[in-house]
């Protein structure tokens, strides 16, 4: 698993896509920072992370879109699948690279945190439960993004997948309120609340695992009907 | 070393590979032959578990691929068709990754990397990204992941397809001396390469094996008739055919032309491949000829591929033009292979010789 991570950290920081990825949504988080304190006056930390995960939408398929894609398109999936490492590790290898330049991005956002510090006092308990929130929800985002992956070998299908599904769970529940239930996005917002409930976070680990899995099951199968 | 045992690959109604046995012995060199979807590369991915059999069973070095896939991967080297890299990596950074794949144990891992690097000439490009290579290291780079962790078997498919001639000497020559210490499968649809390098060659085509044996006894094999040339001076009473009542293991004496100087060229055709040029020598002194040039003709390899795919009974004069064509083409392409590498490798001195002025001028700074 290391092995993998190791060598996917290495391409997202030596390649464009990590820095596009922090790059963009430190940018665009700026910009709802910017509208939120100086429009709405706001000194919230947390509720600028409702605007983060819009921008997450967009971004978190730049870091999945070429996990299996890239490697099935170029052919280098043959050298990991002919490898004695099996195919979960592989699968959780990419996976926990794209969760640390999440991290990483999570903690830079913490210099917005320090700024309101400077002329307000934001709580820190809440800002944290919104930081353990997005994360599930980024994992889960991720997770599904490594599987549209997985099932294509272009990179460009699987962003607009992974964007459209996101896109879709937005507006789950206007087309129907008991549609709540499976809106990812309608689930974080209590973490800016300071709310942590297990059933919110079963639900976003569920989601992560059963994608997982399902990444597993593709690449699995696809030796049968390679 | 490796047995296939009635192995199939089905995609629908259509058979990848069908029904195919065969053994490897441990440090044999074996080639694979036949035509583009002749069903090499399925046989190959399926040895090395990338795919799986639709039926029958494969085991390396006495495990079975699909219940132990782990003691199998780890036994095997595999070069994949194309050459896939990580462009983004280093050469050396590229063959510490599939050492990491290879769960080579740590202290081992940096020691195993030098080596395959040493021993595939990287050395010198080792700290440059496998983009700005030219297609004959990017082979090396490929088969240096390959051969990292001096793996039992090694499976390079089609390891020369697209390199220039010096490029191939290079790549074979390479090949052969892995093949003193490793089981190598290799796959090629290039018949002189096979027969260079390999001590045991599979026929495929269609999916189905057609032949297993040496190159050698594929070339006697390929046909049964010996065929001798022979530029004889004759007389007004004593002509060449006249010997076949003398010796009854020629069937066939044809004439093919006369020479400016008068002599004549003939086909002999002789049963059962038996060498009798000593005989017609000396009937042909008996009867005062005069044998100005005689030669056996040799049977290649591809003779034996040609016999053997049109000796098929699904196989028609069509499909065997379809074969020479393929050849042109195959031609044609590495053709145009070699130019555009040329072009490449041009490009890549030119990288090369940038990032060399931007080290100088570094080191200058510094």
């Amino acid at each position: 698993m290391f092995a993998v991570m190791k060598k996917e950290l290495k391409s997202y920081l030596f390649s464009s896509t990590g820095y596009v990825f922090i790059g963009i949504f430190l940018l665009l988080f700026s910009v709802f920072f910017y509208i939120s304190i100086f429009s709405y006056q706001s000194m919230n930390f947390e509720y600028l992370f409702y605007n983060g995960a819009t921008i997450l939408t967009f971004v978190a398929p730049v870091l999945t879109m070429g996990m299996f894609a890239s490697e099935r398109k170029s052919g280098t999936e043959q050298l990991i699948l002919t490898s004695p490492r099996s195919i979960t590790s592989v699968v959780l290898g990419k996976l926990l690279a794209a969760g640390i330049i999440l991290v990483i991005t999570e903690i830079l956002t913490l210099m917005y945190f320090v700024i309101l510090k400077c002329f307000g006092d934001p709580s820190l308990k809440v800002a944290l439960s919104t930081l353990f929130g997005f994360f599930l929800l980024s994992v889960a985002y991720l997770a599904f993004g490594m599987f549209a992956s997985s099932i294509t070998e272009s990179q460009i299908v699987a962003y607009f997948l992974t964007a459209g599904a996101f896109l879709l769970m937005w507006f789950l529940p206007d087309i129907n309120s008991n549609l709540q239930l499976f809106s990812l996005i309608s689930m974080f917002e209590k973490f800016p609340e300071g709310l942590i409930t297990i059933s919110e976070v079963v639900t976003f680990v569920s989601f992560a695992v059963l994608f997982i899995l399902l990444t597993i099951v593709v690449l699995q199968r696809r030796k049968s009907v390679k | 070393m490796i047995e296939v045992k009635n192995v199939t690959k089905q995609y629908g109604d259509f058979y990848a590979v069908r029904n195919i046995n065969f053994e490897v012995k441990e440090g044999q060199i074996v080639g694979f032959l036949g035509r583009n979807g002749a069903g090499k590369s399925t046989t190959m991915n399926m040895i090395t578990g990338f795919i799986e059999p639709t039926s029958g069973q494969i085991i390396v070095g006495g495990y079975d691929v699909d219940k132990k896939p782990k003691k199998v991967k780890a036994q095997i080297g595999y070069m994949p068709e194309g050459t896939p890299l990580y462009s983004d990596l280093t050469v050396k950074e590229f063959v510490e990754y599939m050492a990491d794949l290879k769960m080579i144990p740590r202290k081992e891992r940096k020691e195993a990397v030098q080596k395959a690097i040493q021993s595939t000439g990287l050395e010198k490009v080792q700290n440059n990204l496998t983009k700005i290579l030219s297609r004959g290291y990017k082979q090396r780079v490929s088969m240096a992941g390959a051969i990292v962790g001096d793996p039992k078997i090694l499976i390079l498919d089609e390891p020369t397809v697209g390199l220039d001639p010096k490029q191939v000497i290079e790549i074979r020559e390479l090949i052969k001396s892995f093949g003193k210490n490793h089981t190598v499968i290799l796959s090629s649809h290039i018949l002189s390469e096979i027969s260079q390098i390999c001590e045991r060659v599979i026929i495929m085509d269609k999916g189905e094996i057609v032949a297993v044996d040496t190159p050698e006894n594929l070339e006697k094999t390929s046909t049964k008739d010996q065929i001798i040339n022979v530029i004889v001076e004759e007389t007004e009473e004593s002509k060449l055919p006249s010997i076949q009542d003398s010796i009854s293991a020629i069937k066939e004496i044809s004439f093919m032309e006369e020479k400016e100087d008068g002599s004549k060229e003939y086909k002999v055709v002789v049963e059962n491949g038996k060498d009798i040029r000593k005989e017609i020598s000396t009937t042909c002194a008996k009867s005062n000829m005069i044998i100005l040039e005689m030669k056996k003709q040799e049977t290649s390899l591809e003779d034996a591929f040609v016999k053997l795919v049109e000796g098929r009974p699904e196989y028609n004069q069509k499909e065997i033009k379809k074969i020479q064509y393929e050849k042109e083409v195959q031609e044609l392409r590495e053709e145009h292979e070699m130019k555009k590498q040329e072009k490449a490798e041009k490009k890549a001195e030119k990288e090369r010789k940038k990032q060399e002025k931007k080290d100088k001028t570094k080191g200058g700074d510094a």
